[in-house]
């Protein structure tokens, strides 16, 4: 717990060194404001209207958590599914293949017409971003696993569910797991660039409303937040993934 | 449209609820999909909604805000929306030319809103002055509006560079474009910001006999023709809206903003006011807001014609369509 607090106390320090950085940059190199403005200006912008920031926070991070929840849930069943069934993989896999190769920003604009501007539109564009490389991560993993182990569980008289569960599955997640960690950044992005079709809220909304109206300050405000959010839940996957596969993440 | 419907009903429903307010059996449900992000270039709806005046006409309606990765003609072609601002006259032509089924039933900004702006103390006085210059314009139709002004002025393709305009006004900032093109309301805002308004000369399209309208309120041919009152009542609403707005501007800025906060309040009050001169003036000012001045729409088909922007000529008569708008007393329709 100490060294955990510590650790916490190093990264804080850190941050408010590069912030500190930052700010003496701007005002001792003169940088002009439209290119880098001050980290206080920026902060006193959100301080403005932090409603809209909030707001635009927990919007964009609902729609992230459940486009992510949905794209882990389905790609792990895909990759399941693929894995009993070769057939259904040589059959599918290059259907979900060509269906990635659509540009996110094509996608956008019909998952907006079929949806309108729902904030599950934005959840299905996440969750376009992230099913894939979930599948094909679980498949690798289960792939991966030694068929004689599985044999010699077999030979135990373990039923296939059980070898599933005992030794496949298990053998997968770090596999499964370098994929939620791609898709955790995968699908604040998709929530991101589905926000750019027309939306009230957001930090999607935000970054455009900034990035026209050619306000600086505003548009660095609305990337501290998400890189904020960003971190928060790369943070948060990697977190479990280090406590649920405690015998060895790759890091 | 039912499938969307039932696809946002699956999906939304669940999640954001919705508070159907007393007499909403009577509410038709309706949609707006705005040209672009929230600003005040769209005050007088959000201004009607607020006040409650499409309630009174009858609509339920939701304004959506556009954005640069959609077309406002499709949207409402396919029915994922009722009601469009799109872009323009240009946009509705080229909506009419692929056969979209949409129809024009207002026209919000009767000039051109767009204008080309130098230095006051650069080497650019006159039109003739471009050549060889380096200019940057939207090729979405601004394009061909310069070409046009340029062409009366003997030049021709050749005679200067013109490159595609990014989203910022900067590189004319730091002189490294001559001729920059900016809407009156927003960009010339941001130009007026970091150059000053006695260090620019400004080139208008009108004073040249250009005249474009732009920004065009559209519906689908079916809700035409199988639901007339709900487009008047949508125009009647938005009309008092927009009288509210023109005046009391202050006001207009403040619905704005309650829905889009981070907007900076000096830019958006300067929008108010340039896009309200815009609102009220050609065939307006006698006709009324949202008048769709026909012998302007057909100068500038036949413009556009010239320069085979657009291929085929259209039947204007079938794709504007000012019987919504005439259904409402002129009384009621003055700025």
């Amino acid at each position: 717990m100490n060294a955990a607090a510590m650790a916490a106390l190093r990264l804080m320090g850190g941050v408010i060194l590069a912030g500190l950085a930052w700010e003496a940059a701007v005002v001792g190199f003169g940088i002009r404001p439209h290119l880098l403005p001050r980290l206080s200006d920026i902060f006193a912008a959100i301080a403005l209207t932090p409603g809209a920031y909030w707001a635009g926070l927990q919007r964009t991070a609902a729609e992230t958590l459940i486009g992510f929840a949905a794209g882990t849930a389905v790609g792990i069943a895909n990759g399941l599914l693929f894995f009993r069934a070769p057939v259904l993989r040589d059959m599918l896999l290059p259907v979900f293949v060509v269906s990635q190769t659509i540009p996110v920003i094509a996608f956008g604009a019909l998952v907006v017409m079929w949806f309108g501007n729902t904030l599950m539109a934005k959840a299905v564009i996440a969750f376009y971003l992230t099913f894939f490389p979930v599948t094909v991560n679980t498949l690798l993993g289960l792939n991966s696993v030694d068929p004689r182990q599985a044999a010699l569980l077999r030979s135990f008289g373990a039923t296939p569910t059980q070898i599933l569960f005992r030794l496949q599955l298990p053998m997968a997640l770090p596999q499964i797991f370098v994929a939620l960690r791609l898709g955790a950044s995968l699908s604040l992005v998709g929530a991101i660039v589905g926000e750019w079709f027309g939306d009230n809220t957001g930090i999607g909304v935000l970054l455009l409303q900034a990035m026209y109206n050619e306000s600086v300050v505003a548009l660095w405000a609305a990337i501290l937040c998400a890189a904020l959010l960003g971190t928060g839940f790369y943070a948060l996957v990697a977190w479990a993934e280090r406590r649920i596969v405690f015998w060895g993440a790759e890091q | 449209m039912n499938r969307r419907h039932l696809l946002a009903a699956t999906g939304a429903a669940a999640v954001t609820p919705f508070i159907r307010p007393a007499g909403a059996q009577t509410l038709t449900r309706a949609t707006l999909r705005l040209k672009w992000l929230t600003q005040a270039q769209f005050a007088g709806f959000y201004v009607a909604q607020q006040k409650g005046y499409y309630r009174e006409a009858g609509i339920d309606l939701t304004i959506n805000p556009g954005g640069p990765n959609l077309l406002t003609e499709n949207l409402v072609a396919s029915g994922a929306d009722t009601f469009g601002l799109s872009g323009g006259t240009d946009s509705v032509f080229a909506a009419r030319e692929r056969n979209l089924p949409i129809i024009c039933a207002g026209v919000m900004h009767q000039q051109t809103p767009f204008v080309f702006v130098t230095r006051a103390d650069g080497p650019i006085r006159t039109l003739a002055d471009f050549r060889g210059k380096t200019i940057t314009t939207w090729f979405t139709g601004a394009n061909f509006v310069l070409l046009g002004m340029l062409a009366q002025a003997g030049l021709s393709r050749g005679d200067f560079t013109m490159q595609p305009q990014q989203v910022s006004v900067q590189p004319f900032v730091d002189r490294q474009v001559d001729v920059v093109t900016a809407t009156r309301y927003n960009e010339f805002f941001t130009l007026m910001q970091r150059v000053g308004r006695d260090n620019l000369r400004t080139f208008v399209p009108d004073d040249h006999g250009i005249t474009f309208p732009r920004d065009t309120v559209i519906v689908s041919e079916q809700t035409a023709r199988d639901r007339p009152q709900t487009v008047t009542a949508f125009l009647r609403a938005t009309i008092r809206g927009w009288r509210d707005a023109l005046r009391d501007g202050k006001a207009g800025v403040d619905a704005v903003m309650s829905v889009a906060p981070t907007l900076n309040r000096p830019h958006q009050e300067f929008m108010m006011e340039e896009a309200g001169k815009l609102m009220v003036a050609g065939g307006a000012a006698q006709n009324g807001l949202f008048w769709i001045d026909r012998p302007v729409v057909q100068a500038a088909h036949d413009f556009f014609l010239r320069h085979e922007v657009i291929k085929t000529r259209l039947d204007l008569a079938a794709a504007y369509n000012s019987s919504f708008l005439e259904a409402i007393p002129l009384a009621d329709r003055m700025a």
